[in-house]
């Protein structure tokens, strides 16, 4: 696991430009890295997935990208495809730089060799982090085709432009497929590359322009092809059967007799899981997914259930409180001055309140799906839609007992991620499964209650707030005590940095309430729920922490406005001021906190923020930094909602987004990831949510977990702040504003403060009554 | 033995008779655009026509469909091109895509039997469609472009 | 189609009666060679080839796997499993040795060959108000046009003494009217042709008739609805539950299609009845058929759409925002919605319900089978199916959606026991019907 860890984000970047260009400089070699990749469903636009090959001569300025001597450019992208047309983003930000025609353009999707370096898709980091490394890639490419004409036509390289596919120099212009098959093998040293020239800004044809993202019309077709759609030669079906915890059960008996009469059933297999991934899984094997359902409807297990077997959410909840108060426990966030003992205690007044989230599904569409076997060359393949392949794989060689290079996973397009695909264990047991069968391709493909019980969830949480404010109600210190389950500490405990008292945290579990208002001392303590770790297995789910420190942060904000009789706004707003450590950096953080406060000002006025309203309507403000303070997304959302005082009913009848998010790269793709992430902040907030239940998530399936749908859908309405900032993630900052927005709402609408998500009617009734 | 036709071939399928035809329409017959998402008739991304009707194949027995007329989203048009998919390429709507056969499918049957549909009706009939990306809005705006479309075609023809 | 009935045998329990024996003896009509197909002309044939459709003789007398005619198809009742017999003209095993005499006399009387009694599960107290000549065409058609096939007759198994056939005799004695159908004179032809084909061949009072504790239908109650095969035959008056009441037109769609717009669609053992029987014979019996009907529920012509309960239905349908405050109505929104939501207009093959009779029956039966096991495409609107949510669905899930419609979509009373009804139909399984 020490391997895994993932660089800072600077460093991560630098890498790939390093990695990407050192390959090019020792050998052009193939354009796909591995024997047989066409299997794989590669190229999203390609009916079948299978990349085209290459015509003619290839010229591979870097990894990123080759061009074939017809001029045609694919674009290799190390990040997995879940909706946010990810690889036309990048394609397109190395396609402007080069000056190619987009039609020219295709993708490739690749798998995880070695020399793609770390891949991961999530934290909304693909546009950002790839932005300067395939703009580099680009330029490269241009310059070395410049070069290639202006010795040609025996000209300064300076007397050349690009466009469309084209270098030109007077009258004269030649194709780049005329120039790459005429052969070129330009590489650059590294100070080459730091001097090439990029676009400026107002250059640039294709960023920030619409253009249709390369994996849309494949998708309105039904051919583009999802991890449950691989299909290798001579595979067998596997129906897994669960054990009753998700850590430390054991089969204590398996009786397949009544299987046997199931046609096309095969066997039975206990797995023997060294890796530790799926402990107590048993596997039915049938001829046809069918066969396998069948069969395992009747194979009969039983287990020694592991210690959590009666644990449920209250418990964990329980837990949650009884480790906040225990001040010794979680590490403390550097904030600059967590000091705040002394300055409450010094404190004129002060408020405080508690905030609850309960256990969230990812419940993404495909149900979970891989299928695994050993290729002729007796490399083990493992073919699976997945979002983080550097973590997995070595839970798969360990489960295997086999080394890095005898494994290579190829990624499908995914339908719907959402974070639950970061966690890649639901490979583990098929790899398993071969292995027992020899090597012999297996497929599992999980029914949705199996997939539900074996998800990652949403952990709940528990939040302990504090604010002092002086005589003159001028805010002095803030607290902010947050616990749940930490998906880091249980996936990728390297990844985890240190507090200030030398305490390990994930950082994705208490982003947000590190936040950017300047409250004077600011304690941050994240603290482990470790019953919650022990009893499922948390994941990460669509912005991850912010989901719920910003429900606790920012209704407490309004909280404590109405407690100083102040108006929501203008406290916030009084509250950013862009000072000190909140006045932000280069290059991901310039302004600081004063980009905030206009998104969020933006948001009232648009929403008419102060103008009378119909009776039991309110509309609500919240605003987040998005992620996280090294790449902060600033967005603002502005509910309004209506409340029906004999029902508890809240209708949603307008969100209004604001984001600044800097150069928006895809402004449709923009869009659509906003409208996606608000959605699914309105669906935590009133629709969703779970408990655990004797160990595991009560809800399994669509007849009692109700996520939002069509006619949940209100009327929404965004704007992205125009900007030449870096840009930054967009695939989930807007889920963090929703849910606060809509508490302070109803809160504005009929006076009920709610404090626990998702928020029912019975909540609405209860407040209503109270 | 069954025998149905899909996508205007007639087969003949060898399969238990409670099989649900979404396994054999993606197992037996290979067309995998019809996906699986719930399999208790409750997400719709396994809608199909079944003589013109959206129908969840999901929780429709194989022997229920003997002898009857089903389309695929690999049959709705040979060039992909009916009106629907048009407006969703248009509008971009598919985010995973994994639920759009599904939508496509329905939002075709929907024009068919309502042409001109509001706001209510689409809300009433798309809404067992769950779209996990929360694509709804665009869904919605897709839906009132192609009954446009088709509405323009109509007069035209 | 019929086949769980009472035996007219629970009859012979009370008829110890003396001279019974020679009251039920009947002397066996003598074997003939099996007429050749040729001597019977084709449009008798024809004739007879409708008549057996719409007497649905193919429906009882074959069956699961199989060939036409050939019998063994089950027949349950309440004292045990009935076999029907083979009625190919195979000379061993079935009627080839039966002259026309044999064959009416079984028609009329219910009497084999042999001279034996038939249990009642054959309608033969209609058949006997068929024709001399619709019987002869009958006996044209199976002797001619159906393949003899050699399939022994399947031992019923009923307990003694209702395995006494003899004793039926004293079923038929208390129940049974042998006469042929007469006109009504007051009445139009197709009044009368269609009482004829809906007393005699189609015998549709077999199953929407109730029948005393003998199994034989009460005459006073003609049509008012029964259980029949675990399913609720409706009602053909007009105490029939339908919020848009049947008539004429609606009928003939009906047996012209399996479905109308307004009431319902046939499913369960009604399926056959439309599709593989009524549908053969002419539109003008069907018209006639339906005339009949249509003056048995009495309805007037009113144009179903101004109809006040079909406006009231399409509102009931109307989504709404607060879908989700319970489970039934949730449900409803997300599985059954998609198909079943109207706009402004009732569209074919969109059932709307809250007019659907299955809503409306006193009993949830109907509804309940419908929702666990679908609709298939040989059944209601031919080539178009409902899903079913057996496996998808728990009973209390199911339940909770039939209490929603009918309570938002039907001013009667709630169903009792809904679950526990869900719970027993589950348990018939899923090829119930
Ligand atoms: S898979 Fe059929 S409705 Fe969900
Ligand atoms: S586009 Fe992903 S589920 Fe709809």
């Amino acid at each position: 696991m020490a391997k895994l860890k993932l660089p800072p984000r600077g460093e991560a970047t630098a890498e790939m430009t390093r990695r990407g260009f050192l390959v090019s400089m020792t050998a052009a070699g193939a354009a796909f890295g591995f024997p047989r990749a066409g299997l794989a469903a590669m190229d999203p636009a390609a009916p079948d997935g299978v990349p085209a090959t290459p015509a003619g001569a290839v010229y591979e300025p870097s990894l990123w990208y080759a061009i074939d001597a017809e001029g045609k450019v694919n674009v290799n992208i190390i990040r997995a495809e879940m909706g946010q047309h990810v690889g036309t983003a990048i394609a397109r930000i190395l396609a402007d730089e080069l000056d190619v025609a987009w039609e020219d353009v295709s993708i490739t999707h690749v798998d995880s060799a070695a020399k793609w370096g770390l891949m991961v898709t999530g934290g909304s980091w693909s546009v950002w982090q790839s932005w300067p490394v395939y703009r580099q890639a680009g330029a490269a490419g241009r310059m070395a085709l410049i070069e290639a004409a202006a010795a040609k036509w025996g000209v300064a390289p300076s007397e050349c432009t690009t466009q469309d596919s084209r270098v030109i120099s007077g009258d004269r212009s030649v194709s780049y497929a005329e120039l790459v098959s005429e052969g070129i093998t330009r590489s650059f040293t590294e100070d080459e590359l730091k001097a090439l020239p990029l676009k400026p800004a107002s250059e640039l044809r294709l960023v920030g322009k619409d253009v249709t993202a390369l994996d849309i019309a494949n998708k309105t077709t039904g051919k583009t092809v999802y991890g449950i759609d691989a299909k290798i030669d001579g595979m067998v079906y596997a129906a897994p059967l669960l054990p009753p915890t998700r850590i430390g059960s054991t089969v204590a008996s398996v009786d397949d007799s009544a299987a046997k009469s199931v046609k096309g059933y095969l066997q039975t297999l206990t797995l023997d899981d060294p890796s530790g991934t799926v402990p107590g899984w048993v596997m039915v094997i049938g001829e046809t997914f069918m066969a396998a359902q069948r069969a395992a409807d009747k194979v009969k297990v039983t287990w020694k259930a592991g210690p959590t077997a009666t644990v449920d959410e209250a418990q964990i909840q329980d837990h949650g409180r009884a480790l906040i108060a225990d001040e010794s426990k979680g590490s403390i966030l550097d904030t600059g001055n967590s000091d705040t003992a002394p300055v409450f205690e010094a404190a004129a007044d002060q408020i405080s309140a508690e905030y609850t989230t309960a256990t969230v599904l990812h419940f993404q569409l495909e149900p979970l799906n891989a299928t695994a076997f050993q290729n002729e060359d007796g490399v083990w393949e493992i073919h699976t839609g997945n979002q983080w392949q550097s973590l997995i794989l070595p839970s798969l060689q360990a489960a295997l007992g086999v080394s890095a290079d005898e494994i290579v996973m190829r990624t499908y397009m995914l339908g719907g991620g959402f974070g639950r695909r970061l966690n890649g264990d639901y490979a583990v047991p098929v790899a398993l499964a071969s292995k027992a069968l020899g090597g012999k391709p297996v497929k599992m493909v999980m029914m949705r209650p199996e997939d539900v019980l074996f998800d990652s969830p949403r952990s709940s949480s528990v939040q302990a707030l504090k604010m002092a404010f002086d005589a003159d109600n001028t805010v002095i210190g803030m607290e902010h005590h947050a616990t749940a389950g930490w998906p880091t500490e249980v996936m990728v405990p390297s990844f985890m940095p240190k507090g200030t008292n030398g305490e390990p945290y994930d950082p994705f579990a208490i982003a947000g309430a590190d936040h950017w208002y300047s409250v004077g001392a600011q304690k941050v303590r994240a603290i482990s729920n470790d019953l919650a770790n022990t009893t499922f297995r948390p994941g990460w789910l669509r912005s991850v922490g912010p989901g719920w420190t910003n429900w606790a942060l920012e209704s407490f904000m309004d909280e404590a406005a109405h407690k100083l009789g102040r108006d929501p706004l203008d406290f916030r707003l009084s509250l950013l001021t862009a000072e000190g450590r909140n006045a932000g950096s280069a290059p991901n953080a310039v302004g600081g906190a004063k980009r905030q406060a206009a998104v969020l000002q933006r948001a009232a006025e648009l929403a008419g923020w102060g103008s009378d309203l119909p009776a039991d309507t309110g509309i609500g403000l919240a605003t987040s930094f998005g992620q996280e303070r090294d790449m902060p997304t600033w967005g603002a959302c502005a509910a309004r909602v209506k409340v029906d005082r004999a029902t508890g009913q809240v209708t949603v009848e307008k969100l209004h987004l604001v984001v600044d998010a800097g150069i928006i790269v895809d402004p449709d793709g923009a869009l659509a990831q906003t409208q996606g992430a608000a959605l699914w902040g309105l669906s935590m907030a009133l629709y969703e949510g779970t408990e655990i239940e004797a160990g595991n998530v009560r809800d399994r399936n669509l007849d009692t977990y109700t996520p939002l749908r069509m006619i949940d859908t209100p009327d929404m309405d965004v704007e992205f702040i125009e900007s030449s900032e870096v840009p930054v993630g967009l695939g989930e900052p807007a889920t963090t504003v929703v849910a606060p927005a809509i508490g302070n709402a109803i809160y504005n609408a009929v006076g009920v403060r709610l404090r626990h998500l998702p928020i029912t009617p019975e909540a609405v009734l209860a407040g209503l009554k109270a | 033995m069954t025998s149905f036709t899909i996508n205007g071939k007639v087969i003949e399928v060898d399969v238990e008779d409670d099989t649900p035809l979404l396994w054999v329409i993606r197992d037996e017959i290979g067309l995998q655009g019809t996906k699986f998402g719930c399999g208790i008739g409750m997400c719709g991304a396994c809608t199909v026509h079944v003589g013109g009707r959206a129908t969840r194949s999901c929780v429709t027995p194989v022997s229920a469909v003997a002898g009857a007329e089903i389309t695929t989203i690999e049959g709705l048009d040979p060039e992909g091109a009916h009106p629907v998919q048009t407006a969703w390429r248009e509008l971009r709507v598919p985010q995973c895509g994994y639920c759009q056969s599904g939508q496509i499918m329905q939002a075709a049957a929907l024009l068919q039997d309502i042409p001109e549909p509001t706001d209510d009706d689409i809300d009433a009939v798309m809404t067992g469609n769950l779209c996990r990306c929360m694509t709804y809005t665009r869904i919605r705006e897709a839906v009132r472009d192609a009954a446009t479309a088709m509405k323009e075609a109509a007069s035209n023809g | 189609m019929i086949k769980r009935i009472l035996t007219g045998g629970a009859a012979l329990a009370v008829l110890g009666i003396g001279g019974f024996a020679i009251y039920a003896w009947h002397p066996a009509i003598d074997e003939i060679a099996p007429p050749s197909a040729d001597s019977f002309p084709e449009a008798q044939i024809e004739k007879g080839r409708q008549l057996a459709s719409a007497g649905y003789c193919a429906s009882c007398h074959t069956s699961a796997d199989g060939a036409a005619y050939a019998g063994n198809y089950p027949m349950e009742t309440d004292f045990g499993t009935i076999y029907s017999t083979n009625i190919t003209p195979d000379p061993e095993t079935g009627i080839g040795t039966w002259s026309l005499a044999a064959f009416e006399r079984a028609m009329r009387e219910g009497i084999d060959r042999d001279g034996a009694h038939l249990f009642p599960a054959f309608p033969f107290d209609h058949f006997a108000k068929m024709t001399d000549e619709d019987i002869a065409a009958l006996y044209a058609y199976l002797m001619s046009s159906v393949e003899p096939v050699k399939a022994t007759h399947t031992e019923n198994d009923l307990p003694f003494p209702l395995n006494q056939r003899f004793l039926q005799a004293g079923w038929k004695m208390l129940y049974f009217d042998k006469g042929q159908y007469e006109p009504e004179t007051d009445q139009s032809e197709a009044w009368n042709r269609g009482a004829y084909l809906v007393e005699g061949v189609t015998h549709c009072g077999a199953c929407h008739t109730p029948r005393n504790a003998f199994g034989a239908e009460i005459a006073t109650q003609q049509f008012a609805g029964a259980a029949i095969d675990n399913w609720i035959a409706p009602a053909l008056t007009s105490d029939n539950p339908s919020a848009v009441a049947w008539n004429k037109d609606a009928f003939f769609q009906y047996m012209k299609t399996g479905t109308t717009t307004y009431q319902g669609s046939a499913a369960g053992p009604m399926a056959p009845v439309v599709h593989a029987g009524l549908k053969d014979l002419p539109d003008e019996d069907l018209l006639a058929i339906a005339t009949y009907l249509g003056d048995q529920v009495g309805a007037d012509d009113m144009a179903p759409m101004s109809n006040p309960a079909v406006e009231k239905s399409l509102a009931a349908g109307a989504p709404q925002a607060d879908y989700r405050k319970e489970e039934g109505e949730r449900l409803y929104a997300t599985a059954c919605a998609a198909c079943h939501y109207n706009s402004v207009q009732i569209a074919e093959g969109r059932p709307d319900l809250g007019i659907n009779s299955a809503v409306r029956l006193d009993d949830p039966t109907n509804l309940v089978h419908v929702i666990l096991d679908g609709v298939h495409a040989d059944q209601g609107m031919e080539g178009v199916v409902m899903p079913g949510y057996r496996s998808a669905l728990d009973d209390q899930q199911i339940a909770s959606i039939a209490a929603y419609l009918r309570d938002s979509r039907t001013d009667k009373a709630p169903w009792v026991d809904l679950e526990q009804t869900v719970t027993e139909i589950r348990a018939q399984g899923a090829l119930a019907h």
